[in-house]
């Protein structure tokens, strides 16, 4: 398997792995897997005020999924929210030269963002009932 | 330029040492012995004497008599000539084979052409260290058998088979045997004429020789239909042109293999990789500790993905499962037969040592490995259990 420079440099470095101290507030967590494919991730997302301060992730499986993982949490820092649930796939796929026969994992790593995006709305609208917007957006944005 | 990656994966070949070397250059030019083996000139006679001296040497390794000994370019066209030699030369219209589930695809592969040939076909299990038994292999023989093939040292765990046993069991059937010696030939010793095998494949470059050469060991009174047409050449079972630099190296190979010295040498650093790796948490051992060749270390990985353990230790030659299947994802026959899981086995790796291998090399390696295993299970922490089951 041949590895792109992107791919080596996201492996050997993923920057955004791991979790937020226990005691910070507004992160939210989506999570999934396919054991079929080989791939479990584990996002957490640190939203405030309608806009994602950072995001950090888990994950087992192939060095492709890592690099992607690594990549989206990157892209999605100073993001509005509801960009958990827009991530251009074919853009990720294309920056890290993605064999066409990985992208089962990569929707696997957009589910789990979808699920934070969930989350998010699930926890603002219990804390704010009758909001009729997406809880996960800034009333101004 | 990046560094030569530290070289791990001796049971998949390995460097030849350079008085190999030097004893096959003087085969090769204009003042060396060039000539055809098969010439009556006499050059073609020196050339036909080196050919015949390196295959004393050969036959003397294996406790072999040197006339039972056929040059072939080695050891998957020995597996080959061999078992489709047998079937050929066996008259009998009901015909059966017998061999096991771990065998190298050089066997399983010519088992399946065998049975599109309509031949029944049985492939024994092994037990959860790769271990077959004469009993089995006894309890599989019918009066169609033909052949029963196993091989004595695996090439991804290391497992020994019993052949001594199993080629009693053969004999007292009169079943003809066949043993693939690929990976044991100069590690462990190797007694054919002892043992009564009847037919036995070898290879040079998993030695510290060359690789296009290899033999196969055919007992007195075993019969063989040849697979190559075309000359009378290794008394008629092997028609081309003698390679007499590729044979003298096979020989020169042998020579110098010693497997009462190699082999408790390899052991020592297989030991110490295993040591330093056993402080692994969760690390198993594919295959068995008490009947293991001494240069073959399999290990699961618990946890870690198959593809990120190997891109991980890019800088380690290793195999994941075997060096001919590692660039497929389909876990190895070989681990799941032990009854590993799919992602057990592809978080497997086999390091093999040899002749060059220092223990220094062994403590770097078992440093890395550490290292990367550790990053790798931080980076997947709180993953579900069956990425680690």
């Amino acid at each position: 398997m041949n590895y792109s420079p992107e791919v080596l440099q996201r492996f050997d470095l993923p920057q955004a792995d791991g979790v937020f101290p226990d005691e910070t507030e507004g992160v939210v967590r989506g999570e999934a897997e396919d054991r079929s494919l080989g791939i479990w991730v584990r996002f957490d997302v640190r939203v405030h005020e309608g806009l994602i301060r950072a995001v950090r992730f888990h994950l087992y499986g192939c060095p492709h999924a890592i690099a992607a993982a690594s990549l989206i949490c990157e892209r999605l820092e100073d993001q509005p929210a509801r960009s958990l649930s827009a991530i251009d796939l074919q853009v990720v796929a294309d920056s890290i030269d993605l064999p066409v026969e990985k992208y089962g994992k990569l929707l696997k790593i957009e589910d789990a963002l979808l699920e934070c995006w969930r989350s998010l709305g699930d926890s603002r609208a219990t804390s704010e009932p009758g909001n009729s917007r997406h809880p996960g957006e800034a009333k101004d944005s | 330029m990046s560094a030569r990656p530290l070289y791990l994966d001796n049971a998949a070949t390995t460097a030849v040492d350079p008085a190999v070397i030097a004893a096959m250059t003087d085969c090769l030019g204009s003042d060396g012995n060039f000539e055809n083996p098969s010439s009556s000139h006499a050059g073609g006679a020196r050339a036909r004497q080196l050919v015949e001296d390196a295959r004393e040497r050969v036959a003397a390794l294996v406790n072999a008599a040197p006339n039972g000994i056929v040059f072939t370019s080695g050891a998957t066209e020995s597996n080959n000539l061999a078992i489709l030699g047998s079937f050929d030369a066996d008259p009998r219209a009901r015909q059966h084979f017998v061999t096991t589930r771990i065998e190298h695809h050089s066997v399983l592969d010519t088992a399946h052409a065998l049975q599109i040939r309509d031949v029944e076909v049985t492939l024994l299990d092994c037990d959860a260290e790769g271990i077959v038994t004469a009993g089995q292999v006894l309890d599989a023989i019918t009066d169609a058998t033909v052949l029963v093939s196993i091989m004595h040292v695996n090439n991804e765990i290391g497992v020994i088979q019993d052949i001594e046993a199993i080629a009693r069991t053969c004999a007292s059937r009169g079943v003809r045997l066949h043993v693939d010696a690929a990976q044991s030939a100069g590690k462990i010793p190797v007694d054919l004429s002892g043992w009564g095998v009847d037919l036995c494949s070898l290879t040079a470059h998993k030695a510290h020789g060359p690789k296009g050469i290899g033999a196969l060991y055919v007992a007195g009174g075993v019969t063989l239909a040849p697979q190559l047409h075309g000359g009378e050449q290794e008394r008629g079972l092997r028609a081309g042109t003698l390679a007499t630099h590729q044979i003298v190296g096979m020989g020169k190979t042998f020579e110098l293999a010693r497997p009462e010295r190699d082999g408790p040498r390899l052991a020592k650093l297989r030991d110490m990789l295993w040591r330093g790796l056993g402080e692994i948490d969760g690390i198993r051992l594919n295959g068995s500790r008490d009947r293991s060749a001494p240069h073959i270390l399999n290990v699961c990985l618990p946890g870690i993905e198959g593809e990120s353990l190997r891109l991980a230790l890019a800088d380690i030659a290793v195999s994941a499962g075997s060096a001919c299947a590692s660039d497929d994802p389909e876990p190895s026959h070989v681990l799941s037969s032990l009854g590993l899981s799919d992602a057990l086995a592809q978080s497997s790796l086999r390091l093999s040592v040899g002749r060059f291998t220092k223990p220094a090399d062994i403590e770097w390696a078992v440093e890395r490995i550490g290292a990367e295993v550790a990053r790798l299970r931080a980076l997947a922490n709180g993953a579900p259990a069956w990425c680690s089951t």
